[in-house]
C-alpha cells in the first residue's frame, strides 16, 4: 500500500449516470429514479428538497454508501472522475471523498479531539511525523485551538461538528458531502460552518451539501438542485431562487433563503392575524394573567452560578420563544422548571406543578408498546377515554395501538406532547422542536403547539430557528449568561428579532 | 505517567485472574498497584473513595460473619460480597478505561499481531460506554418527569416494567447510534484491511518493566514460587 497521498490535486468530476436506488429488492418502488447529475471538480451545490424526497440517498451515492454499506437494489453508474464506485472500496474512495453527518453526537470515534482529527489520517497509513503537521494546520485554520487534547464528550453540537470537519478536512480529500450538517446547530455554529465550507470551495475543493436550511449558503453556494421524488426538478442559482420570493420557497417546502426577508414574512403573519383578530386581540387581553416563577437557581460551584433568575414571568396560554446562546443556560432552565436538576426542595415543589419538558431526541421519552399506552402512563389514574381523547387532539387516534417505534419523527414527537398534556401538568417545555425540520413539517409542528397553547396550556419553547419564532410564538425572552437579559412581546418587535439573531452570526462571520 | 497499552492488557488480565482464583489479598495487591497509578493520574478522589466504600465494606462483612441472620440474610450478604470480590477489577478497568486513548490501545493491538477483525469490535466497546450512560441519563430524566420511580406502588406491583421502560428506549437509541457510527467509521476508511499508522508513541519505557515485573512477581507468589515473595516483601 502507498504511504501518503497518492494523487496530488486532481479534477475530479462526479457523474451519475441514469442512477435508479431502492431500498428494496425490486426498482419498483424506488427513492432515486433514473437520476442524471454532474457536479463539476470545484463547484459548490446544494441537494435541497423536503423529507423523504431521496436527497440523502444522493449524497449516499457519492460517497460510496451505497452500494457499498447499503443493502439495495440499484441500476446505473456513479463515476469519481474515470473510476466506478461499485468497484472501488469504501477505503479507497475515503481518499477522495470526505463526508460529515447530521449527528454531531455519532460521528467521532476517539474519545480525545486530537486522536480524532487525526483518525482519517492514520487510516490512510500516513506518516505521524506527517500527520502531526496536518493536524497543526487544520487545527489553526479552523480556529480551534481552544479545543485541541479535549475530551470530545463534554463539547457542545456546535464544537463537535467543527471537529468532524476538521477531522475530515485533514485527510485533505477532493469532494465534501455532508449531509444536514447544519440539523443539530444553533445560528452561531451555522455561522462557522458557513466559513468552513467557503474555505474548502475557496481551495478548490467540491462541495456537496444536503439541506433545507439554504440561507447559511447563500453566498457560497454555485448552484441548488431541488429534489423531488428521486429526480432533479429544478435548478436555481441562489439569487435565482431569492429573486422568486420566500413565498415560492416556502411553497416547495424549502426554509427561506435570506434571513432578511423573514421581517417581511413576520409582517404578513401578524398582519393576517390583525384582520382575524385572533392571537393579536388575546395578546393583548391576556398579558395580564401570568405565571411567576421565583428563585430560579443552579449551579455546579457556589460561585459561578449557570442559572440566576429571580423571577420568571410566563404570559398564560401563549408561546414563549426562548433565545440565546449556546451555554446561555436555556437547557438549565428548563430542567430547573421540569424538576430535573436543582435543589432537593426545588424539586419537590416542581413535582406538583412543574412543566413537562419534550426533549430534542424523543426517543428517549417513549417507553411503552403502544401509543394509547403511552398517554396512560402518566395518568393519575389512567382514564382511557381522556386517553383517546387528547389522542383524536393531536390526530393520532388510528396509531392509538401501534407501537410508537414505528412512527415517523413528527408523529413520535406528538406522542410525546400527549405524554405530556396526560401528566396534568399547565406548563410544557419543548428543547428545539424544529431542529433539522423542512419548511412543511415546521408548519405542521407550529400548528400543533399553537392547538396546545389554544387548549390552556402555556409553552416555552428553545429554539435557533427564527422562522419559526415569526410563524407560532407571541413573547420572546432572550438568556445571557444564565440570566434572563430582556423579554418583550413578539409584536412590533419582529425586526428587532431578526435583526439580534441575524447579527449575532454575522459577527461571527467578520 | 504513561503505561504502554499491551502492559495495561496485562495489568487487567492478572488482576481479573486473582478475583476468583486467588485469596483476597493478591486481589488487594493489584488494587494497591493500581491505585500509585491512578494518584499519579491525579484521580486520588477515585482511590479515595474507593478505599473508604471497600474498607467499610471489608469491616462490615467482618461484624456480619460471626451473626445470625437468616438463610435470606445470608442469601443478600451473599450476593453483595460477591460485588465486594469483584470491586478490585473495576478499578483496574476504571484505570485502563480512563486514561488509554483509542489509537494508542488500536497501536499496541496491531504491534501484537491481533487482526483489526478482533480489535475493532473491541474498540467500539471503549467508545460505548460513555455514550450508554449518556442516553441512559436523558432517560431517566425521561422517566423522572412521568412519575416512574424505582419505588413506587406501580413498580413494586410490576417490577419488571422498570426494566421495559429503562430498556426499551435505550435499545432503540443505543441501534441508531452504532449504526451511524459504524457508517461514520467505514467513511473514514477504517476496514479490516487498513493498515493504520498512528501518531501516539507507544514503545516500553521503565515504568512498564516495574509494572510487569510486579504483575508476574503477584503471579508466582500466587504459584507458590516462594524466592519472588523474599523480595516482593522487601522490594515495591
Amino acid at each position: 500500500m502507498p504511504k501518503g497521498r497518492p494523487i496530488e490535486s486532481i479534477i475530479m468530476t462526479i457523474t451519475l449516470k441514469n442512477v435508479s436506488f431502492s431500498y428494496t429488492d425490486s426498482l419498483y418502488d424506488a427513492v432515486i429514479k433514473d437520476l442524471n447529475l454532474e457536479i463539476r471538480s470545484g463547484e459548490c451545490v446544494i441537494l435541497a428538497g423536503e423529507s423523504g424526497c431521496g436527497k440523502t440517498t444522493i449524497s449516499k451515492l457519492i460517497n460510496g454508501l451505497i452500494p457499498l454499506y447499503q443493502s439495495g437494489t440499484m441500476s446505473g453508474d456513479v463515476l469519481l472522475g474515470d473510476k466506478n464506485t461499485a468497484d472501488m472500496t469504501l477505503a479507497e474512495i475515503s481518499r477522495y471523498v470526505g463526508s460529515v453527518f447530521q449527528n454531531p453526537r455519532s460521528q467521532f470515534f476517539n474519545i480525545d479531539t486530537d486522536s480524532e482529527i487525526a483518525f482519517g489520517c492514520e487510516n490512510l497509513g500516513m506518516d505521524p511525523e506527517e500527520i502531526r503537521e496536518r493536524v497543526n494546520r487544520v487545527v489553526k485554520e479552523f480556529h480551534i485551538e481552544h479545543l485541541a487534547g479535549r475530551n470530545i464528550f463534554h463539547l457542545s453540537g456546535g464544537e463537535k461538528q467543527k471537529i468532524a470537519c476538521a477531522s475530515v478536512s485533514a485527510t485533505d480529500p477532493e469532494i465534501f458531502v455532508l449531509d444536514e450538517p447544519s440539523a443539530n446547530l444553533d445560528l452561531k455554529s451555522v455561522a462557522d460552518l458557513a466559513e468552513i465550507v467557503a474555505r474548502w470551495k475557496k481551495a478548490g475543493k467540491t462541495v456537496v451539501v444536503v439541506e433545507h436550511r439554504i440561507h447559511y449558503l447563500r453566498d457560497i453556494a454555485d448552484r441548488i438542485c431541488y429534489v423531488k421524488e428521486g429526480r432533479i426538478a429544478y435548478e436555481w442559482t441562489p439569487a435565482e431562487l431569492e429573486a422568486k420570493g420566500a413565498e415560492y420557497a416556502a411553497s416547495l417546502g424549502l426554509r427561506c433563503v435570506n434571513l432578511k426577508q423573514l421581517n417581511e414574512m413576520g409582517d404578513a403573519r401578524l398582519r393576517g392575524h390583525d384582520k382575524k383578530g385572533v392571537i393579536a386581540g388575546e395578546a393583548k387581553q391576556s398579558l395580564n394573567e401570568i405565571l411567576v416563577f421565583y428563585d430560579l437557581h443552579f449551579a455546579y460551584n457556589r460561585k459561578f452560578p449557570i442559572l440566576d433568575i429571580p423571577t420568571l414571568t410566563l404570559p398564560w396560554g401563549q408561546i414563549t420563544a426562548l433565545i440565546g446562546h449556546n451555554g446561555a443556560g436555556k437547557s438549565t432552565l428548563a430542567q430547573v422548571l421540569c424538576g430535573l436538576c436543582g435543589a432537593w426542595r426545588q424539586k419537590r415543589k416542581v413535582r406538583k406543578y412543574g412543566a413537562y419538558l419534550i426533549m430534542q431526541d424523543v426517543n428517549h421519552q417513549l417507553f411503552t408498546e403502544s401509543v394509547l399506552e403511552e398517554v396512560l402512563l402518566g395518568m393519575d389514574p389512567p382514564n382511557e377515554k381522556a386517553a383517546l381523547e387528547i389522542l383524536v387532539g393531536l390526530n393520532l387516534e388510528q396509531y392509538a395501538y401501534e407501537h410508537p417505534m414505528a412512527l415517523s419523527g413528527g408523529q413520535k414527537q406528538r406522542v410525546a406532547i400527549g405524554s405530556g398534556v396526560s401528566s396534568g401538568r399547565d406548563i410544557v417545555v419543548f428543547d428545539e422542536p424544529t431542529s433539522g425540520l423542512d419548511y412543511r413539517q415546521m408548519l405542521a409542528v407550529s400548528a400543533t403547539l399553537q392547538k396546545l397553547a389554544a387548549s390552556g396550556k402555556t409553552l416555552l419553547v428553545i429554539t435557533h430557528d427564527p422562522e419559526f419564532i415569526l410563524n407560532c410564538c407571541s413573547n420572546i425572552i432572550r438568556m445571557e449568561h444564565g440570566k434572563i437579559a430582556e423579554q418583550y412581546p413578539l409584536q412590533g418587535n419582529q425586526e428587532k428579532l431578526v435583526q439580534e439573531m441575524t447579527t449575532f452570526s454575522f459577527d461571527c462571520l467578520g | 505517567m504513561k503505561l504502554d497499552p499491551r502492559t495495561k492488557l496485562l495489568l487487567t488480565l492478572v488482576a481479573n485472574g486473582m478475583i476468583f482464583t486467588a485469596p483476597l489479598a493478591y486481589s488487594i495487591l493489584m488494587v494497591l498497584a493500581t491505585s500509585i497509578l491512578l494518584i499519579f493520574e491525579g484521580k486520588w478522589r477515585f482511590v479515595c473513595a474507593f478505599f473508604f466504600v471497600y474498607l467499610g465494606a471489608g469491616v462490615f462483612f467482618d461484624a456480619v460473619k460471626s451473626l445470625d441472620i437468616g438463610t435470606s440474610g445470608t442469601i443478600i450478604v451473599a450476593s453483595l460480597f460477591l460485588i465486594y470480590r469483584i470491586m478490585p477489577g473495576c478499578v483496574v478497568l476504571y484505570y485502563v478505561m480512563t486514561t488509554t486513548k483509542v489509537n494508542e490501545f488500536m497501536a499496541g493491538m496491531s504491534r501484537m499481531h491481533v487482526p483489526n477483525k478482533v480489535t475493532i469490535p473491541l474498540i467500539v466497546m471503549i467508545r460505548f460506554f460513555p455514550t450508554l450512560f449518556d442516553e441512559a441519563r436523558d432517560i431517566g430524566h425521561a422517566m423522572q418527569m412521568r412519575g416512574i420511580r424505582l419505588f413506587s406502588l406501580r413498580t413494586l406491583t410490576n417490577p419488571f416494567s422498570i426494566l421495559e421502560y429503562r430498556l426499551v428506549p435505550l435499545l432503540v437509541s443505543l441501534t441508531k447510534i452504532a449504526d451511524e457510527l459504524s457508517i461514520a467509521v467505514v467513511t473514514r476508511g477504517l476496514s479490516p484491511e487498513t493498515r493504520r499508522t498512528c501518531i501516539a508513541t507507544i514503545g516500553f519505557r521503565v515504568q512498564d518493566v516495574i509494572v510487569f515485573v510486579y504483575c508476574l512477581a503477584v503471579v508466582a507468589l500466587l504459584c507458590g514460587i516462594t524466592p519472588f515473595s523474599v523480595i516482593l516483601e522487601d522490594g515495591p
